[in-house]
């Protein structure tokens, strides 16, 4: 399938980090959302806009983009004709020829040419710069001022919202953009304004300079700066004669003969400075607009792809969704805290019964050498011994029994099955649960195992029953 | 959406994981699932009803793990199974689903055909033991009832106390499985989480294949969230070194009060941005309960502006010198001296020499307070980007300290972590190569620059080296 590529735009960037602000998905949605748009994939940008379009929704419905770029167009225009209009009003003020003294070629090439080759180089040099370095080349331009001025209006704050929400780098682009943007401006004001000029004035040009510079040095330089237009329009070129008649000293107290006798030629002059500001403020001028436009876009899309949570979003695309965890929510189970209630502390000599749950006989003659207890009746339950044993030895105890359990083994319905054929013994008059540990422990239980067979035993609210904890 | 039903339907591998109550088949699945929303307690039928855990790619189940109730009337069962007519091995299990069928809504089997139904469906049988206890007669009753089922099965030997009894087990379950192995959920690293993964692909021959899928489904996460894990930290170093803060006064200079609160408010903020972080990363390695019990953050007693943290987490005054003079961070902090900008470092040294190792990594000389002018006679103090040539090292060892922790704490585990006594320098964790990589990085943000885009990925595959080397 064709893939579309549209571009990235000043307005998709702040929607984007508008939208990523309030909303980033969970993995398993953006890698579904992703292996629907397989055709996306290999497009980064293109997938993270398709991304954007879908949840475009989720943003807050009173965005703020739409009035900061407003702003930032308004305030864009209303710079660009400025600009357009000073250049106009430089351009008349540089031309202005009262008839009496001519018109300065060389101040005007300083606005034509000069001025704008050496902002220009600035503005290289500052695309190359950053921090400090670009921060103190910006001071060079007018536009810097002019920013910061305007930057005291109402909007201001709105700007700085919008400033924030770009990396240094983006706006160093932003800026160096707008500022070749405004000086081909200003420039086309200045043309503008030489051509009125020429059109309803008669206007004499001269050359006058304190430095020591011949006719014929002056004609070099001026070839040398028409060299790119020299060959395709010559007429554009100001001839040797020409200069030699447009040479005006200070020190003359009128126009001399010869500027007088060929004042009908000095105007020609204005094809030369119209190609000179036609080339180097707006030709050259406007391949930096264009260029810094390109590094401009292609900071954005970088900028773009690195805005918090773009990456997160791109791995997730690609990421296959793993999930290990289950669908259906556990239950948790309330835990009955244990009270002292039914739990004796001391273990009697005799019994009457000891029984052993899980118990063979010959491990129950050792735990009773061991604790010294002792009985007549002993005998094994659990185990590998059928319900019907069990049922005979629940029936043959008598009086007080004691029942050996493995204090590390949970009580289980089994074993309370057992107790309670114990308890509807009318000849038992108690039971005593007494948990006892491993043999390597000596027998002795833990807290935690001595806990759990109480609460079990507590659960049976039986006053026949007890547990023991010595 | 994924049901129960459906799950003993399909055709896919299902591990039933079965046994006494109180065994820790619990924590088993919660460490297999990398899932610790499992309730694991120490009361027998914490485990209520069967619980599936799929392991889904894309949606699509590679295998399953159901958790199940404990065995409480195993011989009344094995009771009833046998007072049946004698059946051909090949029939017991239509047996046991009999027995299935015939209790179903009996309530002193509910916890018997929570775990057996899965079986009967064609789950394997993982069966749990503990082996830090003596091995009792008891069990064969519950082995036997299995052995009814007739599904490939394995056994686990979880050492969940400090005794061991393997041996005794081994040689009883030896009898009624063909695979024993010993796996301790809360210890488990990831290999040998993968190792059982293996031993588990071997039970059924249909099952070897999607459980070696699975095995590299989950090795690719694990890299995803090294990855994952490794971008976030590099993230909050740039944030946290490269921040400033800064406080509005309302005189001509600070007071002595107001330097103070911007002072606190700066070290509250990356204090903060640290928790940020810390919680990030056990998002990552799916350790969202953590935040329910109390404490048990990693680094929560020695607190990120202690002198235990520089301490600990720090470089040594020697290689702290050697580090900055090899990435040229003293030679461009000595332009800055030059300038005016940053004696700093010169306390350091001083400090250093003067009070020992304590005023080097210490914090006596974090902040460089400046007043700024403002417009209309307004006046704010600032600190930041941070200056002190350890802090970065501190910064770092404690995010890898903590990503370590929760990369390798199990997901079965319930109690508190706690900083061990172990030595952790990240001196040890980073060599003096990966330091000088790590220094050209701090360097920039020192000077409030941007790192280089190169630097940062050499700084990142730097800290994913010494994780992956952690771990």
């Amino acid at each position: 399938m064709q893939i579309k590529n549209h571009k990235i735009s000043i307005e998709s960037y702040l929607n984007f980090s508008e939208l990523l602000n309030e909303y980033r998905g969970t993995h398993e949605e953006n890698r579904l959302f992703a292996l629907k748009h397989e055709e996306l994939f290999s497009n980064s940008k293109q997938i993270l806009l398709a991304w954007m379009n879908k949840n475009d929704f989720r943003k807050k419905e009173n965005s703020d983009n739409q009035n900061i770029l407003n702003k930032f167009s308004t305030l864009g225009n209303f710079i660009g004709l400025f600009s357009l209009i000073f250049g106009f009003l430089a351009g008349l003020g540089l031309l202005s020829y009262s008839g009496h003294a001519p018109v300065n070629v060389i101040y005007y090439l300083l606005f034509a040419m000069f001025i704008p080759v050496a902002s220009m180089l600035i503005s290289m040099v500052s695309l190359l710069s950053s921090g400090t370095v670009f921060n103190a080349l910006s001071l060079f331009f007018p536009l810097h001022w002019i920013e910061t001025i305007l930057g005291f209006f109402s909007f201001k704050d709105k700007i700085d919202v919008a400033n924030n929400l770009f990396s240094t780098e983006l706006k160093k682009w932003m800026f160096m953009s707008r500022l070749q943007l405004f000086s081909l401006l200003f420039s086309v004001g200045l043309l503008f304004a030489l051509l009125v000029i020429v059109v309803s004035k008669d206007i004499a040009f001269s050359w006058s300079t304190t430095l020591h510079v011949t006719d014929i040095g002056f004609f070099k330089l001026l070839a040398c700066i028409g060299f790119p237009w020299g060959h395709t329009l010559p007429s554009a070129i100001p001839s040797v004669e020409l200069i030699e008649m447009s040479h005006y000293y200070r020190l003359g107290e009128n126009l001399n003969s010869q500027m007088i006798q060929n004042a009908d030629k000095l105007g020609a002059w204005w094809k030369y400075l119209a190609m000179v500001t036609l080339f180097y403020a707006i030709f050259l001028r406007f391949l930096l607009w264009l260029a810094t436009r390109y590094g401009y876009r292609e900071q954005l899309e970088k900028d773009f792809l690195e805005l918090d949570g773009v990456q997160k979003l791109l791995r997730e695309f690609k990421t296959p969704f793993v999930s290990t965890e289950a669908p259906k929510v556990e239950k948790h189970l309330k835990i009955v805290e244990e009270n002292d209630e039914q739990v004796a502390h001391v273990v009697a000599r005799v019994y009457d019964t000891i029984v052993g749950w899980n118990f063979s006989e010959d491990e129950i003659l050792l735990v009773n050498d061991s604790r010294d207890i002792s009985s007549s009746n002993i005998s094994s339950v659990g185990g590998n011994n059928s319900f019907k044993e069990d049922q005979e030895v629940a029936k043959g105890a008598s009086k007080v029994v004691i029942l050996y359990v493995k204090s590390w083994e949970p009580p289980t319905m089994d074993f309370i099955d057992f107790v309670e054929e114990l308890l509807a013994n009318a000849d038992v008059h108690e039971v005593q649960v007494y948990p006892l540990g491993t043999v390597g422990r000596n027998y002795e239980s833990d807290e935690r195992e001595i806990s759990i067979w109480k609460r079990k035993i507590q659960g049976l609210k039986s006053k026949k029953v007890w547990v023991i904890d010595a | 959406m994924h049901s129960s039903k459906e799950s003993l339907t399909n055709d896919y591998p299902k591990f039933a994981v079965v046994g006494h109550p109180n065994k820790g088949k619990s924590s088993i699945v919660s460490s297999l699932a990398l899932d610790d929303s499992v309730q694991i307690g120490d009361t027998p039928g914490t485990t209520q009803v069967k619980r599936g855990f799929p392991l889904k790619v894309d949606g699509k189940i590679i295998y399953e793990l159901f958790d199940t109730p404990g065995f409480q009337r195993a011989r009344r069962v094995l009771s009833w199974l046998n007072e049946q007519e004698p059946v051909s091995a090949d029939k017991k299990t239509d047996v046991v689903r009999a027995f299935i069928a015939t209790h179903r809504g009996d309530e002193r089997f509910i916890d018997e055909i929570e775990l057996l139904e899965p079986i009967v469906n064609g789950a394997g049988i993982i069966y749990v033991v503990d082996a830090s206890k003596p091995y009792g007669a008891e069990y064969e009753v519950e082995m036997e009832i299995l052995r009814w089922c007739g599904q490939p099965s394995m056994a686990i030997l979880n050492l969940i106390g400090k005794e061991d009894y393997t041996d005794q087990w081994k040689s009883a379950l030896g009898h009624y499985f063909r695979m024993v192995r010993t796996f301790n959920p809360i210890k488990a690293t990831f290999r040998e989480h993968i190792e059982l993964l293996d031993s588990m692909s071997q039970l059924k021959e249909e099952w070897t294949k999607p459980i070696k899928v699975a095995i590299t489904v989950l090795e690719d996460l694990q890299n995803q969230k090294i990855e994952q894990s490794v971008d976030s930290m590099v993230d909050n170093m740039v944030k946290v070194l490269s921040f400033v803060h800064t406080y509005k006064i309302k005189g001509e200079s600070a007071t002595e009060v107001e330097e103070e609160r911007l002072k606190h408010g700066y070290r509250e903020k990356i204090i903060g941005y640290e928790k940020e972080q810390e919680k990030n990363i056990e998002i990552i390695w799916n350790h969202r309960s953590i935040e329910k019990v109390e404490n048990m953050l990693v680094l929560d007693n020695v607190g990120l502006f202690s002198k235990e943290s520089a301490s600990i987490f720090g470089l040594s005054q020697q290689q702290l010198i050697i580090t900055g003079a090899s990435a040229g961070a003293i030679g461009g902090l000595g332009i800055d001296i030059l300038l005016g900008g940053g004696s700093l470092f010169l306390g350091s040294l001083i400090g250093g020499a003067v009070g020992g190792v304590g005023a080097m990594m210490g914090f006596d000389n974090l902040y460089e307070v400046k007043v700024l002018g403002q417009s209309i006679g307004k006046r704010e103090l600032s600190v930041g980007p941070m200056q002190n040539l350890n802090f970065p090292y501190i910064l770092l060892g404690r995010s890898l300290y903590h990503a370590l922790v929760i990369a390798k704490r199990s997901h079965a585990m319930r109690g508190d972590i706690n900083l061990d006594n172990e030595e952790f320098f990240t001196e040890q964790v980073m060599d003096s190569e990966r330091r000088k990589v790590l220094e050209k990085v701090h360097v920039s943000l020192r000077k409030g620059d941007e790192p280089k885009e190169e630097e940062l990925k050499a700084y990142k595959k730097a800290l994913k080296e010494s994780f992956e080397g952690l771990m």
